[in-house]
């Protein structure tokens, strides 16, 4: 066999082995995420987006020196949250929230979310399903 | 493995149905003629689409050529059209209008149609490609829109008539029937669609009502009203007939533009090399 077919060859067997996978097809949370470095940010939301297949909050969190950061924090899909009783309304721009998660391993501003505290105490929770995040409950 | 649109039915079930609605208006062409009334409201069964310039922009506007397509010459020139605004023009607030002109001045790439999103309603419906519209005696009236595979159940029985928990690219749609035009409310639309590709948008407070009446067999009327206060300084309305395709061999076909878009969307992220080489 010529070298091109070889090469076209192993790609489509690797292709097969692929598909036939399916946990291969969605990143886990431990491949980004540190199970290790849990978190607690306090902060302003910027926005929250409901997208598939992670919705996310943008958070302003003032460090202790002073520093202004905007973290992005990324949660369970849209239809995982509606079950938790997440809607367009849970966190307006301008809320002041306390997120837990864990830290993206690559030391980006960047967490897995697990709960989120309102300013009325409740929480709600935002994690991810399916990739082996850990639970907030 | 079931994949799903963006807030939208399995891809299988929507590809059956309009396989399904095509094979049955063919077969009922064929053999007999096609049912008036379907328990007993207009029949507003096949294959629809727009024949105007609303998809350039929906007001009225001259030919002109688009800069940075100047190697298609005329082929990319935008052709003249007439307003299809009640009215003439968009009344947007006078602090909206900085939006719009920047949505403008970011075209094509900023236009959300160039990388496949679905379009939303009322955008949808005046694209220039077909739709279908499959209704039967049941709950839901489907429409399917060639682009992009877009769809979305028109929910008619009251009890679905919901406003979405979260904001939806093709919204939330609530129907019913007002004589013999059928009237839905669309809610719940996110703000990341635009009305057309002159830059036309609008907030997540829009609520769109549609309005499709039968004129005679093969042609609709459609109105769709935009209410959003945030963008606009009133209600306003959109209106122009819908053709019926009548070839025999009438159907939606696909238009799986993701790919089209790819390099679009994420061309500074891809590599240029080769997987395998060549030699």
């Amino acid at each position: 066999m010529s070298r091109n077919a070889v090469a076209a060859s192993v790609i489509a067997a690797l292709a097969v082995l692929c598909a036939a996978a399916p946990a291969a097809a969605h990143h886990s949370f431990a491949a980004e995420f540190d199970i290790n470095q849990p978190i607690q940010l306090s902060g302003e939301v910027i926005r929250m987006e409901f997208t598939n297949p992670h919705s996310w909050i943008y958070l302003r969190v003032t460090t202790d020196s002073g520093e202004v950061q905007e973290w992005a924090i990324e949660g369970g899909a849209p239809n995982a949250l509606i079950r938790r009783g997440w809607n367009r309304n849970s966190l307006p721009a301008g809320t002041p929230v306390t997120v837990l998660g864990y830290r993206s391993k690559d030391g980006a501003l960047r967490a897995s979310g697990a709960s989120v505290t309102l300013p009325d105490g409740s929480s709600l929770n935002v994690s991810s399903t399916g990739v082996g995040a850990p639970s907030a409950e | 493995m079931v994949r799903r649109m963006r807030y939208g039915l399995p891809l299988a079930a929507v590809f059956g149905l309009t396989v399904a609605a095509a094979a049955l208006s063919t077969a009922v062409a064929q053999e007999r003629e096609r049912p008036e009334r379907i328990a007993g409201k207009p029949n507003l069964n096949g294959i629809w689409q727009a024949l105007n310039t609303a998809h350039w922009n929906l007001e009225g506007h001259s030919a002109e050529a688009i800069e940075s397509l100047w190697q298609l010459g005329a082929l990319g020139a935008i052709p003249a059209g007439q307003s299809v605004v009640v009215g003439g023009t968009i009344p947007y607030k006078p602090e909206a209008l900085a939006k719009r002109d920047e949505n403008r001045a970011g075209w094509p790439a900023a236009d959300p149609e160039a990388k496949c999103y679905m379009p939303g309603i009322p955008r949808a419906t005046y694209m220039p490609y077909p739709f279908q519209i499959v209704q039967g005696e049941g709950d839901v009236i489907l429409f399917a829109y060639e682009f992009a595979n877009a769809n979305r159940p028109v929910y008619m029985n009251p009890e679905d008539h919901v406003i979405a928990p979260v904001d939806l690219w093709m919204g939330w749609s609530n129907g019913r029937w007002d004589g013999d035009t059928l009237v839905i409310e669309v809610n719940s639309n996110i703000d990341q669609t635009w009305l057309d590709r002159a830059g036309n948008y609008h907030s997540s407070a829009m609520a769109v009502t549609e309005r499709y009446t039968l004129l005679d067999e093969n042609i609709m009327q459609y109105e769709a009203t935009i209410d959003d206060p945030e963008v606009f300084t009133r209600p306003w309305t959109i209106r122009m007939p819908l053709y019926r395709r009548v070839e025999d061999n009438a159907r939606l076909l696909e238009f799986n533009c993701v790919e089209f878009a790819e390099e679009l969307l994420y061309g500074e992220l891809m590599t240029r090399e080769p997987i395998a080489s060549a030699e």
